[in-house]
């Protein structure tokens, strides 16, 4: 358990810096000719925010994107943890499937998302889907590897302890392949900001990637960088949620460590 | 410790004013003056005015050389306002909006003389005036852009409002939505989509914005330094342009064979198809004279952006266009 005051200067780091951040802008804007369309000064994107805050455009766009984002995130993890336990135990299918899933991965985002629109219409499912597709590859690879990556001494185990399949999978292969699922959780949660940002720039009425073409479309570039700034922290809260989660769910691990 | 601190950021200071805003137009080694251009939508046959004015040799007797950039419109409006570059081609409905934000840019020559944005359905919707639009589905690319603008600005002339349709974000799909039935009707540019559907064999209701309301529509912008501070290239690029988009009208066969050089897969495609592409486009140049824009496509065009809420007021329209580099 971290010390009091050690979280309050790792926070006294974090703010030092983004203040070091914001006064590097601020010379920026102040002493260079780049005009405000283009880069605008921290006070400008800051009354920018305080209208969109107020008018309520920004929340609303806001659990507009994080709606999209979420159920993504559902659909990409249910679909690599079913695929991803299917492939680890049977080599078999993994070899059948693989070119498939890897080739449906190479193909840009961006160049499915039109098709995605097309197919299923410009409603919200579209924009799922995007960000399920950018999450489910590395979500897969991660199930796979840790699966695949539980001591065959274990399987041994359980089975002379007489275990069903169920409880192999709940006792077992769930807490050994917990760490590098989460690890690619992680990765998958930031996916699924840009793929459902990358879905609302094709076609989309809502949404803070809608937000970002209006602001280009209107040449407020204040309005581009405050919907940037809030899908960043979109994507580090959702980051954030996996590492606190990771932290329940493996402090097993910290204890045998003796951590 | 303090002194290295306050030279480090002077240096930093240096470095960054040294990232100027302003970009003079470069010199080739023949003397002519580079000139890229960004065109706002991909390599098409719509640009023949540019092709062909390359390819005859326009823009070279005029001591410039041109290069052709296909990206974003309102990034090439940014640059252009930022004078990181001189010349853009655009849609009317930009100049307004981005005056209104600051943007020092200036429409100097007229290339469309009607607003190509129109309202497309198959014949069985039964969409042939726009008060028939009420209750439909209407796909656009999205609710930005010259195909909203016009779609509000036909609204606007027939006292609808959004709300008495429904409008879906399509992105540039309009062909494959209408083609699959997901929407009643779509917004897009009368010589495109249309041509494309008709070839297929569809039916169709075309609306066309310009029948109802004059509103200022593509043209060439530059930016008030370069008008300042270099009238004659100015003077120069729009000379050029006017003798591209000229020769087009008259001799649009000639022109479309220039495109094959520019337009990847033009030589592959459906020639009529494309063809017809090029005739509909020519059908909305007419300025007359060449180049020239009414003042009245202005004030209506300000009207419309005000009612829409995409300018807070009006500005000075007088600063926004001339017509003295096209006389």
């Amino acid at each position: 358990m971290k010390k009091p005051w050690e979280i309050l200067k790792r926070i006294g780091f974090i703010l030092i810096s983004l203040l070091i951040g914001l006064w590097l802008w601020w010379i920026f804007t102040a002493y260079s000719d780049i005009p405000s369309f283009i880069f605008p000064a921290p006070d400008e994107v800051w009354l920018k925010l305080l209208s969109v805050i107020r008018d309520g455009s920004l929340l609303y766009h806001t659990v507009v994107t994080l709606q999209e984002v979420l159920w993504g995130l559902f659909l990409g993890l249910g679909a690599a943890i079913l695929i991803g336990y299917i492939l680890a135990k049977s080599r078999l299918i993994e070899r059948v499937l693989a070119p498939y899933i890897v080739a449906s991965q190479s193909i840009p985002i961006v160049a499915i998302a039109p098709l995605l629109v097309i197919w299923l219409g410009p409603g919200k499912f579209s924009k799922i889907l995007t960000s399920a597709l950018i999450v489910f590859f590395p979500v897969l690879v991660n199930t796979i590897v840790g699966l695949r990556s539980v001591p065959r001494e274990l399987y041994d185990l359980m089975k002379s302890l007489q275990a069903s399949p169920w409880q192999r999978i709940i006792k077992l292969e769930i807490p050994a392949a917990m760490p590098v699922f989460l690890g690619g959780l992680r990765i998958g949660a930031t996916l699924a900001v840009i793929g459902a940002v990358v879905g609302e720039f094709v076609g989309a009425d809502k949404g803070l990637g809608f937000l970002v073409n209006v602001g280009r479309g209107l040449y407020d570039t204040s309005l581009v960088f405050v919907s940037v700034f809030t899908l960043v922290f979109l994507a580090l809260g959702l980051y954030g949620s996996v590492v606190l989660l990771e932290s329940r769910l493996l402090s097993w691990q910290k204890k045998n460590n003796g951590q | 410790m303090k002194t290295k601190i306050g030279i480090y950021l002077i240096l930093l200071i240096l470095i960054l004013s040294a990232c100027s805003g302003t970009k003079p137009p470069q010199s080739s080694p023949d003397g002519l003056t580079h000139i890229r251009l960004p065109m706002g939508y991909i390599p098409n046959v719509q640009y023949a005015p540019f092709y062909a004015a390359v390819e005859l040799g326009y823009f070279t007797e005029e001591g410039i050389e041109l290069e052709f950039d296909y990206s974003y419109e309102t990034d090439g409006v940014a640059l252009v306002g930022a004078n990181e570059l001189q010349f853009s081609i655009v849609s009317g409905e930009q100049v307004p909006i981005a005056r209104a934000e600051g943007l020092p840019i200036v429409y100097v020559m007229a290339w469309y003389e009607k607003y190509p944005v129109a309202i497309i359905s198959e014949t069985e919707q039964n969409i042939q005036k726009p008060e028939d639009l009420v209750g439909k589905r209407v796909g656009l690319p999205g609710l930005f852009g010259a195909n909203y603008v016009g779609l509000r600005a036909l609204l606007g002339q027939v006292n609808l409002k959004e709300s008495d349709l429904t409008l879906d974000s399509i992105g540039f799909n309009q062909v494959e939505i209408l083609a699959a039935g997901a929407d009643d009707a779509v917004v897009g540019y009368v010589a495109n989509e249309p041509v494309q559907l008709k070839a297929q064999g569809y039916d169709l209701n075309i609306i066309l914005v310009a029948d109802y309301l004059d509103l200022v529509s593509n043209g060439l912008i530059t930016n008030q330094i370069t008008i300042s501070d270099n009238p004659d290239l100015v003077g120069r690029m729009v000379s050029a342009t006017l003798k591209g988009i000229k020769y087009t009208v008259e001799n649009p066969e000639e022109a479309y064979e220039f495109c094959k050089k520019y337009v990847e897969g033009l030589e592959d495609a459906d020639q009529a198809v494309q063809m017809e592409v090029l005739r509909t486009s020519i059908d909305l140049y007419q300025t007359d004279p060449y180049g020239y824009s009414h003042p009245s496509a202005w004030s209506n065009m300000q009207d419309v952006l005000i009612k829409m809420e995409l300018m807070k007021s009006e500005i000075n329209l007088e600063e926004a266009y001339t017509n003295e580099f096209s006389q």
